[in-house]
């Protein structure tokens, strides 16, 4: 008898919890349906929105800049007021797109595991009733929400920055869209510049043994030897690894070789260089190439000779770029909040504007844009969800740091800038170099459906036609000349 | 007792008739696959004196090796491209070798030694999958498909169900058996054991590729039910997750297995939505906090867990009573 | 008669402590032994040798022939061997009826059948029987931890005899019984098999007196002597080394 109680107050916990989940169970097994009752367009015509950040793991810090690119783009294209002054998590209301009405429904908390992000999207959608998502922030939490998004199909899902190149060359869910490059496509046109500008014939790269290292280096081999360059070696240092020692004695010396590309990143980045420094002898910082996490910070531990190296782009571009229309997005974003706690910040409060002009805000923020023009494009009438998919997938977005349209993956095509840190009276910067326009996800080829995933050794080194070589346009003090 | 087990079968039995698709689709489903899990570690802890902390690592090895052998084209795993059921039952066979070779190696030391090459088995099965690509991906095998005959996601409620009533019901059965009063006596004194003629080590080992069949069964559940799984889903964390769901249910009963995994779900899920609950500074970002918290409040409170502290309650009622 | 247990200059070391010295011993079948001597003197030592539970490190073990020195205890019920612990060994989270029914499973080889089958009702049956042997069947379903001290011992004797083996290895029997419970227990070994080996240690003069043929007295890892009861009980030296107090 002593299990009985137990065995009973389960019981009554499931039954009492399960009846006040909602009140929405009909007749019937309600339970049996692919698609849940309170989604898609069963709940009305407005929009019901849920965004994936991140709050634990290594990006959690971002959880605060992510919610609030959304936001703004909401602010700025939907009339949607944030709540909160000083931080975009306690949400907004009044956002309206051609009648239609945009509610933020829920915040999914990632931790940068797919699991994890899967459980937190069925809870926005299943339990909560989000038709449309926002997110996620990184790699393989993209491959997983591309799946989950394949698999329920009136669902819209617009990424927010996860930089992995399966979630929409493999995937290919109709209705997961993505306003932004990829890992790969980040590094495209450096490969071009170092080749035919700077006259580097081999290189040899040194990139994190993880998803986004594999893309990031990817991209620049796949630039790298379309152009007619070598590539000698491929190192790849696990993620985390503190002493580099042994990886960089893998590298080919400074002598034999034209020049290195790194993408390895975090701590790992001062790391692996002063490792370098150590076993190969001084930085030539003409003789180097980065990915995003090549920065002017670095300078700091290693001196201005890493001055003369070439970085790969991100979603943004570098602060020296200011364009009309750039100043008017972080002017709006300063005018949308007094302050926002975001990563680039330490997450104490600073103005809107240094979170808005790094990548993983601007994510976001074009996926708010998105669906803002989208719904606009069709009258604010989403009950007709392919119509409204087809919507989004004609979409050029006029952005501030470039036009973005999608591919036939509905993957974007982006302008890619590529800087260079200079050294400007003893201080190291980061200067804009070029803009490389329309770069896709394919590489002319290099990568298809049907290509395995960046790896240790794809994608192979081969010479074929790149539709942006020779097209970048160059930068000449933050002005493009075009 | 027997009564109220039916009743509460029947009762979950019914359930997707009267709760909306969330509760049971993500929350008992969860719920059902985690007890499950967490009923292995329970069942080699109540009746071989194991700790195991290698119960996730067989879960995963489950999803992978079902993910490899079934999946058909695409970037990531094998891709075998197996009748899923074919792909079922070669996960479950590899899931139980693996755990009978583990557990012959492991079947000399016990107690916290026990405990600490079970970690170890987890750690190197977390660095396996994560380092050698081409079973796990890379990054994890995705678009993983149930087979059709579950293809609803209330069947998988209901065959997560059948299989916890199944394994609750066997492994209660199979401590009256010959191979469990052994378990029990192997648990209790090795050394006699051997003396009446039985071999211990062999004995534990089989235990071990037991609950690793089990914990199979829940692996298989689990990737249905998810779709994917990659390294990140067997690291340290969630292995401790899963101790911790036994401990709030009570390290030896059976059924809190269960029960600390429904609240652990529970808690999970629902926490957030609770009024005001931020504003006491329980974001979702301190939700391993909230968990801690728990967990030790049931430690002080009750060694023997939830299980435990029902039992205390009822005591009470029952002294107080005329 | 071939002697049933052979014990050949068997040597024990633990590091540099030597438990047994070369000791030898023929038990002729159907005997009944009992070894004395003072704490220390190597008789459980000696008992798990023969038992298996320890390995010599040097000399050897025959069991009806069969060379058993390096075999595992768990060999050693398959050739009709059975023991007791001076320390009740017995399974502190199961019933008496649970343990006699293990030390049958064990003795029969049932050491892995995952259901119940006929074969186990009776298995069941037997147990309960055994622990009536034992004056047990009061407590047929109390689990053992929470048996009384004497309790406990009977179930560890009827687990011994349960498997009615030919060869019965008692450690300390009566260690820790109250006088009526030792009357009780040498009823009981008299009431056992004729045809039955049996070697106890015991520390109770008058329980291995009255049961024993012969008499063995260990002191320092070594045989002392050997001899009937009489001889033991009259011999000035055995007195000396262990008696000396008691006699007195």
């Amino acid at each position: 008898m002593r299990r009985s109680k137990v065995l009973t107050l389960f019981m009554a916990l499931a039954l009492t919890a399960g009846c006040g989940g909602g009140g929405n169970a009909s007749s019937g097994l309600p339970a049996d349906q692919k698609q849940p009752a309170s989604s898609g367009s069963s709940t009305g015509n407005g929009i019901r929105l849920g965004i994936l950040g991140q709050c634990e793991g290594p990006f959690g810090g971002f959880h605060e800049d992510v919610v609030a690119g959304t936001t703004l783009a909401l602010a700025r294209f939907a009339g949607a007021s944030p709540s909160s002054k000083t931080s975009a998590l306690e949400g907004f209301s009044g956002a309206k797109v051609a009648g239609t009405p945009i509610e933020l429904v829920g915040i999914g908390c990632g931790d940068d595991t797919a699991d994890r992000i899967v459980q937190e999207v069925r809870r926005l959608v299943e339990q909560l009733g989000a038709n449309v998502i926002i997110g996620p922030l990184s790699g393989d939490e993209g491959i997983a929400i591309a799946e989950y998004a394949k698999a329920h199909p009136d669902l819209t899902v617009l990424a927010g920055i996860s930089g992995s190149q399966e979630q929409t060359l493999h995937v290919r869910a109709p209705n997961y869209f993505r306003f932004y490059g990829d890992g790969a496509i980040w590094n495209a046109g450096l490969g071009d510049l170092l080749h035919n500008k700077e006259g580097w014939e081999t290189v040899a790269v040194i990139a994190d043994d993880y998803s986004f290292g594999h893309t990031s280096a990817a991209g620049f081999i796949a630039d790298f030897c379309a152009v007619g360059g070598k590539v000698t070696h491929r190192v790849f240092p696990p993620l985390g690894t503190t002493d580099y020692s042994s990886y960089i004695a893998q590298l080919p010396n400074p002598d034999e070789v034209d020049g290195y590309f790194w993408a390895v990143g975090g701590t790992g980045t001062q790391a692996a260089l002063e490792a370098f420094v150590n076993g190969k002898g001084d930085l030539t910082g003409k003789q180097h190439a980065g990915n995003l996490f090549f920065n002017p910070d670095l300078a700091q531990a290693l001196g201005t000779d890493i001055a003369g190296a070439y970085v790969g782009g991100f979603a943004t571009l570098p602060s020296d770029v200011r364009t009309p229309e750039i100043e008017e997005y972080l002017a709006a974003a300063d005018k949308t909040w007094e302050s926002i706690p975001g990563a680039l910040s330490g997450n104490k409060p600073a103005k809107p504007s240094v979170a808005a002009a790094f990548g993983f805000f601007y994510g976001y923020y074009t996926a708010g844009v998105a669906l803002a023009e989208a719904l606009e494009a069709v009258g604010g009438d989403i009950t007709d969800v392919p119509a409204f998919h087809k919507a989004i997938a004609g979409l050029t977005l006029d952005l501030p740091y470039g036009d973005i349209k999608l591919d036939a993956n509905r993957s974007g095509i982006v302008d890619v800038g590529l800087s260079r840190l200079v050294n400007e009276s003893g201080k190291v910067v980061q200067q804009t170099v070029a803009i490389v326009p329309g770069v896709d996800q394919t590489f002319g080829g290099t990568f298809s459906p049907d290509t395995p995933s960046p790896g240790r050794d794809s994608p192979a080194c081969a010479k074929r036609d790149l539709p942006w070589a020779g097209k970048a346009i160059t930068v000449v003090n933050g002005v493009p000349q075009r | 007792m027997k009564l109220a087990f039916a009743c509460l079968v029947f009762g979950l039995a019914l359930l997707p008739a009267v709760a909306t698709p969330f509760f049971v689709n993500f929350v008992m489903t969860q719920t059902l696959i985690l007890g499950l899990a967490a009923a292995t570690i329970v069942f080699l802890a109540k009746y071989g004196g194991m700790i195991s902390l290698a119960q996730l690592l067989m879960v995963g090895i489950a999803g992978f090796m079902y993910g490899n052998a079934a999946l058909d084209g695409g970037a990531r795993g094998l891709n075998l491209g197996w009748h899923p059921w074919a792909a079922a039952g070669f996960a479950i066979l590899v899931t139980t070798l693996v755990a009978f070779v583990l557990g012959a190696i492991a079947s000399r030391s016990t107690g916290i030694y026990f405990l600490m090459l079970t970690l170890v088995y987890g750690v190197i099965g977390y660095f396996v999958f994560a380092q050698i690509v081409e079973i796990s991906g890379p990054g994890g095998i995705t678009s993983i498909q149930r087979p059709e005959l579950l293809g609803p996601p209330v069947l998988l409620y209901y065959a997560g169900l059948l299989l916890s009533v199944a394994a609750y019901a066997g492994f209660r059965a199979l401590g009256r058996t010959a191979f469990g009063l052994a378990l029990q006596g192997v648990r209790d004194d090795p050394v006699r054991m051997a003396s009446l003629g039985f071999n211990v080590p062999l004995h534990r080992a089989l235990a071990f590729a037991l609950a690793g069949f089990v914990a199979g069964l829940a692996g298989l559940l689990n990737v249905w039910w998810n779709g994917q799984i990659d390294p990140a889903s067997i690291s340290i964390g969630p292995t401790l997750i899963l101790l911790i769901i036994a401990v709030i249910g009570g390290i030896s009963s059976l059924k809190g297995a269960w029960l600390g995994a429904f609240v652990y779900v529970l808690v999970l899920t629902y926490l957030r939505d609770l009024p005001l609950v931020d504003r006491i500074g329980l974001t979702e970002a301190r939700f391993n906090t909230v968990i801690g918290v728990i967990v030790l409040m049931i430690m002080v409170l009750s060694p023997e867990g939830l299980t435990g502290i029902v039992h205390k309650i009822r005591k009470q009622f029952g002294e107080t009573r005329p | 008669m071939t002697p049933v247990v052979q014990v050949h200059d068997v040597t024990v070391a633990f590091g540099g402590l030597h438990a047994l010295r070369g000791v030898d011993l023929d038990i002729a079948p159907g005997e009944r032994l009992a070894i004395i001597g003072p704490n220390g003197a190597g008789k459980t030592t000696l008992f798990n040798v023969i038992a298996g539970d320890i390995a010599p490190t040097t000399g050897a073990v025959v069991i009806k022939g069969r060379d058993c020195t390096h075999r595992p205890s768990r060999h050693r019920p398959r050739l009709g061997l059975a023991r007791t612990y001076q320390k009740a060994r017995t399974f502190s989270g199961l019933t008496v009826c649970e343990n006699i029914y293990l030390a049958l499973a064990g003795h029969r080889g049932r050491h892995r059948t995952l259901w119940r089958s006929a074969a186990d009702r009776r298995m069941r049956q037997e147990a309960a029987q055994v622990a009536g042997q034992v004056w047990l069947s009061g407590q047929l379903d109390v689990v053992a931890g929470e048996l009384a001290h004497g309790q406990r011992r009977q179930l560890e004797l009827a687990m011994a005899v349960a498997a009615q083996p030919d060869v019965m290895l008692l450690d300390e029997p009566a260690s820790g019984l109250s006088r009526g419970e030792r009357e009780r227990l040498v009823e009981l070994i008299e009431s056992l098999d004729e045809q039955l080996t049996l070697l106890l240690i015991e520390h109770d003069m008058e329980v291995a007196f009255r049961v024993a043929q012969r008499v063995i007295v260990m002191a320092d890892g070594r045989q002392v002597m050997a001899g009937s009861p009489d001889q033991v009980r009259a011999d000035p030296h055995v007195h000396q080394i262990y008696l000396g107090t008691e006699g007195a």
